[in-house]
């Protein structure tokens, strides 16, 4: 067993886990965050994306261990109280998600992808999405509601 | 329509919790001394089992039971489709045990079960389980499993046929093809798929030792029907101590609506130990054990007189049903494929035969569509065949074999009637969409640059919303297909609506939302959509088949009128008018003729506190359901 110690969503949080344990079952089976959805166990779909340090990571592919120290952004602490950020209300406003399950994933990766890059075009948000797998919308919103989103977080975040 | 109504783009209810991670997954369920299941599966496509040690994985750090096939005798999974063969016999059904008895017969057939405190523990026990297997030869395709000689699946299913069906007529068929100018002849692989939805299935099975009851939570399209299904087929549960939850599902494509044996397992096994029981599939375990589409192989003949009318069409498919049969798996490559062939077309003959074979893999079943887009692929490959062998522009060809828009209703040779259509009308507007006159020029500036441009044309129908009938009956189908709404209006006028259909990304909880807002004019956010629980549902069918708005969706407008029509009682005894004068309208029952007016919200006050009220004639409250 080893002891991770790590910040999640601004709170310090600390677990007893065996050393195998990723970080995605770190955040769902230990800490209760279960936002953060498995849908592949393989890096491939996506859903597991939070934030390390800022950096959009798949938390499915990263040993908790690993997380030691560092800090942790989930879905669940994306919005300001109940004020949705605003790449949660572009996926809203632009009707991004069916089933719900990608999104999580989606939108953790989208606020990254805002991040650097200002004024993206749509090929530079479809080769981003190349690592988020959506099986009911087929895209179309998604690449809307991130274009929306980050052109708002371009005026709004920072 | 109201400002929320019918057709009004509002932003979905669901999103918000879906976007702040606070939707409810089965897996994101915990149950207090929850336990977890792995299920060992077979490495096999086909093995006779020796023995089965579970000796040393029973005693592996964490491990809470071992189960296998014979400490699990219950009854086997059923399926809901009884087809019959050309002869009248019904088809082959053999057992489909929930854990592997004496054989295995896919890869991904469950063997055993180790329920351990931790997933990492179970699944480090199940490597520790020691099973002689006795390798036999495997049949994977429909085409090798028909062959003379082909290994034997099933003792009850000679051939691994599971039956050999046919509808049309056959001499009119023939009759046509031997008096026509050109015949078009296709062989059509449809290939095999597997449905993925993002969100693998999951189970908890849980046991109440004080009432006796059982409950399942499961990532499902219709939680009455695996409550039926494995309550009274494979458990022997009864209803009223069974409860299955199918909570927030991400995503079914039909794949989440069969009843599984990993369902049954969980639920019978948290009995066995006494504790709550998770399992959640694996994306690897999804693709070896979650039901698959499709995989039809068919050859196809189209007949044309010399004007290129069709006159016949002849079809003969091998559907290749899996190891075993899934719940729905009988009816998809028979009444939900070959009464699909007629397509938008007037061919006057058709006759399709149907020869479905048990193979060495994971079980079919309905996927997307379920066999109408099988036969859609059928028919419009062969109408561009036939169009470029007869050198008729596929245009034009279909456009001369279109169903008249004013010949409705019609009466196909393969069951159907259909009730309306226009396909001229709408193939000029996907004409004009994708500027089909311009393309040719489109074609040749992009050979310019290099590139093939194409352009492909089909037409497309289907048969959706199945609903209960005599005909569904006399055709094999084993459930009920109807549908419940129980509306309940509260004292406060705020509504819970109770929907035996279940979203999994279809939104229902904004659109049965809109169908009451349309109706009662009171805005969406006074409505709850409830559905997934058959502990809150009075019965349900599910999704699938396109049926929630045209099946739910109806059973939610009856209980709707039945509801506006209880509040004319109520508003004729306050306004003190007769019934036959009470209108209702965005809102308010009115006297014809007069302003005198009374709220909805009033209403449903006055029927829980009934003091001004007809009580002789007339029961309080505010609460209808329709089925």
């Amino acid at each position: 067993m080893a002891t991770v110690s790590l910040t999640v969503n601004g709170k310090k949080a600390t677990a007893q886990v065996e050393s195998r344990t990723l970080l995605v079952q770190l955040l769902r089976e230990h800490l209760g965050l279960t936002g953060t959805h498995v849908g592949c166990d393989t890096s491939q779909c996506g859903a597991c994306v939070v934030h390390v340090d800022g950096v959009s990571v798949k938390s499915c592919t990263m040993l908790a261990v690993q997380a030691e120290g560092a800090s942790v952004t989930t879905i669940e602490g994306l919005a300001n109280g109940n004020e949705l950020h605003p790449m949660q209300a572009a996926f809203r406003e632009h009707h991004g998600l069916q089933c719900g399950f990608c999104t999580p994933g989606m939108v953790m990766s989208a606020v990254d992808f805002a991040k650097r890059n200002k004024n993206p075009t749509e090929h530079q948000i479809r080769e981003w999405l190349e690592g988020n797998l959506c099986r009911c919308t087929g895209y179309h919103n998604i690449v809307k509601a991130i274009q929306a989103g980050t052109e708002a977080m371009a005026r709004t975040v920072r | 329509m109201t400002a929320q109504g019918i057709g009004v783009p509002v932003r979905r209810k669901e999103d918000a919790r879906f976007l702040t991670g606070q939707g409810t997954y089965t897996d994101d369920i915990n149950r207090h001394g929850q336990v977890y299941a792995h299920i060992l599966r077979s490495p096999h496509a086909h093995a006779k089992i020796g023995k089965i040690d579970t000796a040393v994985a029973k005693d592996a750090p964490g491990v809470v039971a071992v189960f296998t096939g014979a400490d699990m005798q219950v009854g086997g999974l059923p399926c809901g489709w009884l087809i019959k063969s050309k002869d009248g016999t019904p088809m082959a059904e053999p057992p489909h045990p929930v854990l592997a008895q004496g054989k295995v017969r896919h890869v991904g057939d469950p063997v055993a079960v180790v329920i351990a405190a931790s997933r990492a523990e179970a699944r480090d026990a199940a490597e520790l389980i020691e099973i002689d297997y006795d390798v036999l030869p495997a049949a994977v395709t429909a085409e090798d499993a028909l062959k003379p000689g082909a290994p034997q699946l099933h003792d009850g299913a000679p051939g691994n046929l599971c039956y050999d069906w046919h509808i049309g007529d056959k001499a009119a068929v023939d009759a046509a093809f031997a008096k026509a100018a050109h015949v078009t002849r296709l062989e059509i692989v449809n290939n095999r798929l597997v449905a993925n939805p993002l969100e693998p299935r999951a189970a908890i099975g849980e046991f109440d030792r004080g009432t006796g009851e059982y409950t399942l939570y499961t990532t499902s399209q219709n939680p009455h029907v695996i409550r039926l299904l494995m309550g009274a087929f494979v458990l022997q549960l009864p209803e009223h101590k069974l409860r299955v939850v199918a909570p927030d599902v991400g995503g079914g494509f039909g794949s989440k609506i069969f009843h599984y044996a990993e369902e049954a397992i969980i639920t019978w096994a948290a009995g066995k130990v006494g504790k709550p029981i998770k399992w959640t599939a694996d994306r690897s375990e999804s693709f070896a054990s979650d039901a698959q589409g499709r995989d039809h192989v068919t050859t196809a003949e189209l007949a044309l007189d010399k004007n290129g009318k069709f006159l016949a069409l002849r079809v003969a498919t091998q559907a290749n049903l899996g190891a075993y049969l899934s719940t729905f798996s009988t009816s998809v490559p028979t009444y939900l494929y070959a009464t699909l062939l007629a397509g938008t077309y007037t061919t006057p003959a058709i006759y399709a035969e149907v020869k479905a074979a048990f193979t060495n893999t994971v079980p079919v079943d309905a996927y997307r569509g379920a066999g109408r887009p099988e036969a859609c692929f059928v028919v419009e490959r062969l109408v561009d065949a036939a169009a470029r062998e007869t050198k008729i522009d596929p245009v034009e060809l279909r456009r001369r074999n279109f169903i008249a828009k004013d010949a409705y209703p019609y009466q196909t040779p393969v069951a159907l009637v259909y009730d309306s259509g226009d396909y001229a009308a709408t193939l000029d507007m996907a004409l004009k969409s994708a500027d089909y006159a311009g393309f040719e020029k489109r074609r040749q500036e992009a050979a310019k640059r290099g590139k093939l441009r194409g352009i492909g044309i089909a037409t497309y129908i289907e048969a959706c919303g199945i609903a209960p009938s005599a005909l569904a009956g006399a055709i094999g189908a084993r459930a009920g297909l109807y549908e419940t709404a129980e509306v309940r209006v509260h004292p406060t006028g705020s509504i819970s609506v109770f929907t035996g259909t279940h979203s999994h990304g279809q939104g229902h909880e904004t659109t049965f939302a809109q169908i009451v807002s349309d109706r009662l004019s009171v805005p969406i956010e006074m409505v709850e959509v409830v559905h997934g629980d058959t502990d809150k549902i009075p019965f349900g069918m599910g999704t699938y088949g396109s049926r929630s708005l045209p099946v739910g969706g109806s059973a939610l407008v009856k209980s709707l009128d039945k509801v506006v029509n209880k509040g004319k009682k109520i508003a004729a005894h306050l306004l003190e008018a007769s019934e036959a004068d009470i209108e209702f309208k965005d809102g308010k029952y009115t006297v014809a003729g007069t302003d005198k007016a009374v709220p909805f919200a009033q209403i449903a006050f006055t029927a829980y506190v009934p003091h001004n009220y007809p009580i002789e004639e007339l029961e309080p409250g505010l609460d209808e359901t329709s089925f």
